[in-house]
């Protein structure tokens, strides 16, 4: 019965083939731009009539591929210009090509936003607690994708230092592993040390969609705090954009983006970047890091001597787009290595001298999406496979203080005995996601993710410990299933359901564990008016330990393997408005409350010094957390040249375990536990961040844009330990100061955003920052970047 | 709209509120009690997580609490020694150089003297002026590499490291085994080390022998190693198994815990070896051998229990951990208490301490003035309360002293 109805549908789908491939289709593509020449990026382009249209491009360009060939009225539709229509004839098999000068328009707007409305724009109206970034309006800055999250309202980006240092994303108190992250809705668990948040460039995204607590069940996860998307969009289909930076700390980084694609749709995309940076930036030490150095180097700041971070990545696609029957199917591989030098542990109390980490990611992957499949029908496939390794060479026979001298010892290894020791996660990852369009406000959707993990390892010191290695494999399966209703502008809801499975052997063959966790969730929006949008979501959320919280990462993490899957109940609440006072002056506010309530929290918490290494971290199940906050947007602009913004973020996440575990009886104590209620240690609670932008068009030269950006960033001090524990204060107890951070920017583009050099100061006050208690983040800096930019509009 | 608006906003508030309400409990504020003893105190609520420090006046009665009092220690587990009449804070790291925080007190206050790092913390013990450290190896080093103690000499007096060095950890145990040391103490002017002989993981196959490496000071030379066949190995993991008394005669017990892996089960898991009672052996003062004129088996003397962890209370007398020899373990520290006349050669137990069963975990760095007399010794029940115990050893009872709020006592310590 089944196998009946799987021919039958491929004999229909057959059949679309088929029939598409008798009539040749049309395409039609060009440019807008402003009276003054300037490019006009998302403005609508629409066939009136027919279901076809487009947005433009942050350089104006536009293209409606596959129109069936007859005469169309063409309708250009962008906020603060004169709506224009156009009459046009396409023939089977045209290029058609038109462009359009538009004039910008004084008049009252129908749709009042404090800018034109992009994708991102139209990302953040869903009824999901969503931030969309605009990654291309940050294309000229050197930010990777980590530090421009750092400006979303809720979010906290936690790094232990310099480029390629690791880095810890909170989002409303869920931090680490309860936020998965994903490109283009893969999920990049797999991925390895080489392919991360941290060293991925902004340019290679279109946007970052961040998902707060409710994640949607197409991006097929068992997330339990949030999820972060990359998306990379389709772009250009002839292009080059490459970019060069140089700064402080030696630090260089390049990107280079290009596809070309010939008029029968073979196309190849490169995406290459690369990051190198000394990290020799200056620290303060503490008396005590002083006493062993040599008596003629002692100082109270000392510049760090063993911190280089290089990664280089490839990523490359072959195949065909625009075709009747694929949108895209691309055969790609992603090719990419780091290198990692550790100056200290986890405090400057371990200083290292040649302690270091190596990486790589090779990783065949296969793409195909082809929307409207039949018509209503969108298919989306993807799988890869991570044949990279991770490993840490400790094989130094020295110790080393801040002085950086080498004092030689006979015994080997910065810790104890040494290491250097590779292993092999092997992930498979595979990805379904069919959606259906019912008519014009039902849509139905089913979204698989199966991930394999199979570790192997070898240990090139301990050759002996490789006999000692137990199986370690993990398999999940993330089944989806949503279904969703939209009213455009009047309201939509989504209701879907997860279906988790995990099978895996942790400690022997003979320690199978098989479990399954079920999840649902719903997102409701409503449109007071089209400018004030309330929303609500919530979702029984469910998470998985991880493989690497399972086995550890043989480094600095140990892994735990009698973790329980963690539960949370997400709720948030929000109202998204734009307004104006007058034409000139405008306004858009969000604001979010949230609500999370967490059983058997999986919190990561630092063990010390009991095993070989110096200081490590584990993972531990805690019976209850409650995260209860606030966090609000706004945004202003007055003409099209001047915005202003800000985000606050207030949040307590409350201990709500009651008993303690006491180890030595293995029970829970009868007493109330005395951080019963307290906040969870060592997370920040209240910040923001505001920034200030003024463009200048025309500046020096037509067709030439200068902007000046300021940005500021504010956490308070949070405690280490319990707050209610020990004398609260500076002398007596542990904390993270107060972070106030003043970047500025100056961004100059020539000849339409095809020449761009932008110098960007961070850290100007040039104030010891930290995010993580007792790690130094580097002080005040200036990079200086080039970026060349073309996009030929021919197809 | 307007009033969607407020509604909306009204919501907000309300969930703000929702976040706010919720209180915990009145509880009794204890305020600082300043003093002279200095107590070490690890928060219970999450675990791995290091001490604070509280002082108190008085160990015999009246309350002291970390929530809201107290000096926050970094790291995870710290050993305390008192030298020179300051109070140093070590943290324990197999790896790592240990950060170290020296306290005196100043009007019954913790007061910072100076920080500093030097290696790690693992066996330690005042020296002359000094503390000596040493890092001891787990298992054979990778191959080409020497398997070595490394140690390290910090003066009392200027609080800084003033030499380091390595010497051979194989070469004591005299049987391919490292000998790890369980701790070391100065013995005239020597430095005595009592080791038990692992293989990795913490087992042996020389579960019958007893070993004190003997090493020169201040050159830290390897001059040989006192043996014994009477008993299994002296001291324990983290444990002190020597205690020098006045004459300069210098005692050593042994648990008779040597383990091996057991070969009945796949897992790796301990399996008692020794076939030598838990006993106690002494080195006469002046001397480097084991004074085989005297044998103290302790188990007949205790009727059938091993002897722990002690605490020197002076005139030849001890406060004694003891563990029913059928219970017995590489890491399980007797609840009971014993008082331990090694002269005389008698055990006599202890009434008043809690029962086994109400027990947690009991401190294994206590206090006493050595006046032959006293000791106090911390107490964790499993209710989750914590008091610090003082023992009379010329009545052989316990009585409850100071109450010790937040979290499970690590060390009592006592300073000018």
């Amino acid at each position: 019965m089944q196998i009946k109805n799987f021919l039958l549908l491929g004999i229909l789908c057959a059949n679309v083939f088929f029939s598409k491939a008798q009539t040749e289709q049309a395409n039609l593509s060009g440019r807008l731009i402003s009276s003054a020449g300037e490019p006009i990026p998302a403005a609508s382009v629409k066939l009136q009539n027919s279901r076809h249209g487009a947005i433009s491009d942050q350089n104006g360009y536009y293209k409606i591929s596959n129109v069936k060939p007859a005469s169309y009225i063409l309708q250009v539709n962008a906020i603060g210009f004169k709506l224009q229509k156009k009459e046009i004839k396409l023939l089977a098999g045209e290029n058609g090509s038109v462009n359009f000068t538009l004039t910008e328009s004084t008049e009252q707007m129908e749709t009042v936003t404090v800018l034109g409305r992009t994708k991102a724009q139209e990302v953040n109206r869903q009824a999901f607690n969503v931030t969309a970034i605009d990654a291309t309006k940050l294309y000229n800055t050197t930010l990777d994708i980590s530090s421009a999250l750092d400006r979303v309202a809720g979010v906290r980006v936690r790094e232990s230092g310099g480029v390629g240092s690791n880095f810890n994303l909170s989002l409303n108190g869920f931090s680490g592993r309860h936020v998965r992250f994903f490109i283009d809705g893969i999920p990049m668990d797999n991925m390895g040390s080489s392919f991360q948040i941290n060293n991925i460039p902004i340019n290679v995204a279109e946007r970052v969609e961040v998902y707060k607590g409710v994640v949607p069940m197409w991006l097929g996860s068992d997330a339990l705090g949030g999820a972060v998307n990359i998306v990379t969009g389709d772009k250009h289909r002839n292009y080059l954009d490459a970019s060069y930076s140089y700064g402080s700390f030696n630090t260089h980084r390049s990107v280079i983006n290009t596809a070309v694609t010939s008029k029968s749709g073979l196309t190849l995309q490169l995406s290459a970047f690369q990051n190198y940076s000394d990290n020799n930036y200056k620290i303060q030490i503490e008396q005590l890091l002083q006493n062993n150095m040599a008596a003629d180097k002692k100082s109270a700041t000392v510049r760090r001597f063993h911190d280089v971070y290089h990664n280089e990545t490839l990523i490359a696609n072959v195949g065909i787009v625009g075709k009747s029957w694929a949108d895209n199917l691309l055969l790609g591989v992603t090719l990419g290595q780091n290198y990692k030098e550790m100056q200290n542990a986890a405090t400057p109390i371990a200083v290292y001298g040649q302690l270091h980490r190596r990486g790589n990611i090779v990783m065949p992957s296969l793409k195909y999406k082809k929307v409207d499949l039949i018509p209503g029908l969108d298919v989306t496939l993807n799988a890869n496979y991570n044949l990279g390794y991770e490993t840490t060479i400790d094989t130094a026979k020295a110790d080393y203080d801040w002085d950086g001298i080498r004092d030689g010892k006979p015994s080997m290894g910065e810790n104890e005995n040494g290491q250097h020791r590779n292993y092999w996660n092997n992930n498979g990852l595979a990805t379904a996601m069919v959606s259906y369009k019912l008519g014009k406000n039902h849509g139905l959707a089913i979204n698989n993710v199966f991930s394999t993990f199979d570790r192997k390892q070898k240990d090139l010191l301990f050759p002996d410990l490789d006999a000692k290695n137990t199986p370690k494999k993990m398999d999940k399966n993330v089944l989806g299933l949503g279904y969703s209703y939209n009213v455009d502008n009047k309201w939509s809801l989504n209701i879907f359901g997860k279906h988790i499975l995990l099978r895996s052997v942790v400690n022997g063959e003979n320690n199978k564990e098989s479990n399954y966790k079920i999840g649902y969730g719903t997102a409701l929006a409503y449109y007071v008016k089209p400018d004030l949008q309330i929303r609500g979501s919530y979702e029984l959320a469910n998470r998985i330990p991880e493989a690497n919280e399972v086995f550890g990462n043989l480094e600095n993490f140990q892994g735990n393997p009698s973790l329980k899957p963690e539960k949370s109940n997400n709720l948030n609440l929000g109202i998204i408005y734009g307004f104006k006072i007058n034409e000139i002056n405008r306004f858009s506010i969000t604001a979010n409350a949230i609500y999370r309530n967490a059983s058997d929290y999986i919190y990561t918490h630092i063990v010390g010094g009991t095993g070989p290494r110096r200081e490590w971290s584990t993972s531990s199940n805690r019976q209850g957390v409650r995260t209860t906050g606030f966090d609000g947007e706004i945004r202003y602009s007055y003409k099209n040249w001047l915005s202003a913004g800000g985000t606050i973020t207030y949040q307590k996440t409350k201990n709500l375990q009651k008993h303690d575990w006491d180890p030595n009886t293995g029970k829970y104590s009868e007493a109330i536990s005395w951080a019963y209620l307290d906040q969870m240690p060592n997370i920040p609670y209240f910040f923001g961040n505001a920034d200030v932008s003024a463009s200048f068009k025309n500046a020096f030269g037509k067709g030439n844009n200068l902007t000046v950006g300021y940005n500021m960033l504010f956490v308070d001090r949070f405690w280490l330990d319990w707050p209610s524990f020990g004398n609260p204060t500076e002398e007596d107890k542990y904390s993270t100061a107060v972070q106030l951070t003043h970047d500025v920017n100056f961004v100059y583009s020539m000849k339409n955003g095809k020449y761009n050099i932008s110098l960007e100061a961070r850290n100007i006050a040039d104030k010891p920052v930290f995010d993580n208690f007792a790690l130094q983040k580097p002080g005040r800096g200036f990079y200086l970047n080039f970026r060349y930019f073309i996009n030929k509009s021919q197809r | 709209m307007k009033t969607t608006f407020t509604k909306t906003l009204l919501a907000l508030a309300f969930a703000g509120v929702l976040s706010s309400c919720d209180k915990k409990s009145d509880r009794e504020v204890v305020p600082p009690n300043p003093g002279n003893y200095i107590i070490a105190v690890t928060p219970t609520a999450i675990a791995s997580k290091a001490d604070y420090l509280v002082t108190t006046a008085s160990l015999d009665t009246g309350k002291v609490s970390i929530i809201g009092n107290g000096t926050e220690q970094a790291g995870l587990y710290r050993y305390y020694v008192t030298a020179n009449n300051k109070f140093f804070s070590m943290l324990y790291g197999q790896g790592s150089p240990g950060a170290v925080t020296v306290y005196g007190i100043t009007d019954g206050k913790l007061k910072k003297l100076n920080d500093f790092t030097s290696a790690t913390v693992h066996a330690f013990a005042p020296v002359n002026n000094d503390i000596l450290t040493i890092k001891v190896p787990r298992r054979i080093a990778a191959a080409g590499t020497p398997t070595v103690y490394e140690w390290y000499r910090v003066s009392t007096v200027t609080n800084e490291e003033i030499a380091k060095g390595t010497s051979d950890a194989i070469a004591p145990s005299g049987n391919g085994e490292i000998a790890h040391l369980s701790w070391i103490k100065q013995v005239g002017n020597k430095v005595f080390a009592p080791y038990f002989s692992i293989y990795n993981s913490f087992f042996t196959k020389f579960p019958d022998e007893a070993g004190i490496a003997v090493f020169s000071y201040p050159e830290m030379q390897y001059e040989k190693t006192i043996r014994d066949t009477r008993t299994s190995f002296i001291g324990r993991y983290f444990v002190d198994g020597l205690g020098l008394v006045e004459n300069g005669d210098c005692y050593a017990f042994s648990s008779s815990v040597a383990a091996d892996d057991d070969p009945a089960t796949t897992a790796v898991d301990a399996k008692m070896t020794s076939t030598k009672p838990s006993a106690i052996t002494r080195i006469k003062a002046g001397t480097t051998e084991f004074d085989q004129t005297y044998f103290f088996n302790f188990e007949t003397a205790s009727n059938g229990y091993v002897i722990t962890n002690w605490l020197n209370i002076g005139q030849n007398k001890f406060i004694a951990n003891i563990e029913p020899v059928a219970t017995k373990g590489q890491y399980v520290t007797g609840k009971r208490l014993a008082i331990v006349d090694v002269v005389n050669k008698t055990v006599t137990p202890v009434n008043g301490f809690p029962e086994a069963s109400q027990i947690s975990s009991i401190t294994t760095t206590n206090y006493s003035p050595k006046d032959g007399k006293t000791g106090y010794i911390g107490v964790n029940l499993i209710n989750s309360t914590t008091y610090i115990y003082k023992i009379d050893a010329s009545t052989a009872t316990a009585k409850q002293g100071v109450k010790v709020e937040g979290g499970n006592i690590t060390a009592i310590q006592h300073i000018q």
